[in-house]
């Protein structure tokens, strides 16, 4: 599993750095956002408001939006665990930490429960900025941690104090596990209802399970799976890390509609 | 734990489907009439333009052809880089049109091509 979810991620992640050195070598103009379907949201309201695409905005990054609402409501957020290559980064960050220090570091419960929040926060001002003061122009591209490293820290719209926001993500991450999916991604938070419903969710076998608490400590999104019959977190990404830990065979299983 | 095929399958199959279906609908991102009335007779050409990805780009594209006298209107599409310009025949011609926006802009005293048509 952990293997076929690996070559999925690298896969992602070689393609988005593909299009950043052929864009550095001047042979596409194609940048990242062309493949971000987080554009897709944005470009809803210009869409539906004024039948028009604004920025760089098209048929596409609505396509991809969709599909990626399809996916979650299948797969739960399996996007950011599978496909997101900032979350791919975060997380192999995350993994080089936890061997340093033996275990995830993680912040109390009770702040890590308040800065889950954050991320709404994200969404409302980035829609709200994007579609009032910058007239539709993607304006977050400078605080977009993903266009940011994924232009090679040089898109046209990384300012000065972006790139501190893109190292500062990375070097953050290897403190907080997944810290930018988990606490600011306002496309993490579009998800979330959808992530809930998700049909494909892991079940725990009470009858098998010996409560070691293993799945906690590997969750990189600090679920607390082993006391979970069902796990129906928004913030699981079906990243299967518990799984591949459980030492039961059987305890944890993956479940389509409850089966 | 056969289940865990349905991720990279659902993966794939929505992003063929993203692909497949984009090209299902077309909208616009910039649609200017240069003229209050439309002449008589109009013909349209279309142009795949290098440096044409996004709205701003758009309306430069739009202010480099508004000169050309003849020019009635134009639609551009970003993703695939494409400007359709009307025009009235009497009074213009295509290669007039793209010689306009393929000119070079002026910037403290730097001369570059912000467009250039893919033949």
């Amino acid at each position: 599993m952990r293997l076929l979810r690996t070559i999925v991620q690298t896969l992602f992640l070689a393609g988005v750095v593909a299009v950043l050195v052929r864009g550095m070598m001047g042979l596409t103009t194609s940048t990242c956002e062309t493949y971000c379907p987080f554009a897709g949201l944005v470009a809803l309201y210009p869409l539906l408001r004024f039948n028009t695409y604004t920025c760089a905005m098209n048929e596409f990054h609505v396509a991809l939006f969709v599909s990626l609402v399809a996916l979650t409501l299948v797969t739960k957020k399996s996007f950011c665990s599978w496909v997101c290559p900032l979350g791919t980064v975060q997380e192999w960050i995350g993994k080089a930490s936890r061997e340093v220090f033996g275990r995830y570091v993680r912040p109390p419960v009770a702040v890590d429960r308040i800065l889950l929040n954050l991320k709404y926060v994200v969404l409302v001002l980035v829609l709200g900025l994007t579609w009032t003061v910058w007239q539709g122009d993607l304006g977050f591209r400078a605080y977009d941690p993903f266009y940011i490293i994924f232009t090679g820290f040089r898109g046209h719209e990384t300012l000065s104090f972006s790139i501190f926001i893109g190292i500062g993500v990375l070097v953050a991450a290897f403190f907080v596990p997944m810290v930018f999916c988990r606490y600011l991604c306002p496309l993490s938070a579009v998800m979330d209802p959808m992530s809930r419903a998700g049909f494909l969710r892991l079940r725990r076998n009470p009858g098998r399970c010996t409560d070691c608490g293993i799945c906690d400590e590997a969750c990189p999104q600090g679920i607390p799976v082993a006391t979970a019959d069902e796990v129906t977190a928004r913030d699981c990404t079906n990243c299967l890390e518990c799984v591949e830990v459980c030492p039961e065979k059987g305890a944890l299983e993956l479940t389509l509609f409850g089966k | 734990m056969k289940k865990v095929i349905v991720i990279p399958a659902a993966i794939l199959i929505l992003i063929l489907v993203a692909f497949a279906t984009m090209g299902a609908y077309r909208v616009p991102t910039l649609v200017v009439e240069f003229v209050e009335k439309r002449p008589a007779v109009v013909e349209s050409v279309e142009y795949t333009v290098d440096g044409l990805t996004c709205r701003g780009k758009s309306r430069g594209f739009a202010g480099m052809i508004s000169g050309v006298e003849g020019v009635v209107s134009l639609t551009t599409y970003v993703r695939s880089n494409t400007a359709i310009v009307e025009y009235d025949p009497t009074l213009t011609d295509p290669v007039e049109i793209e010689t306009a926006f393929e000119g070079p802009i002026v910037h403290e005293d730097e001369e570059y091509f912000l467009f250039k048509a893919k033949k």
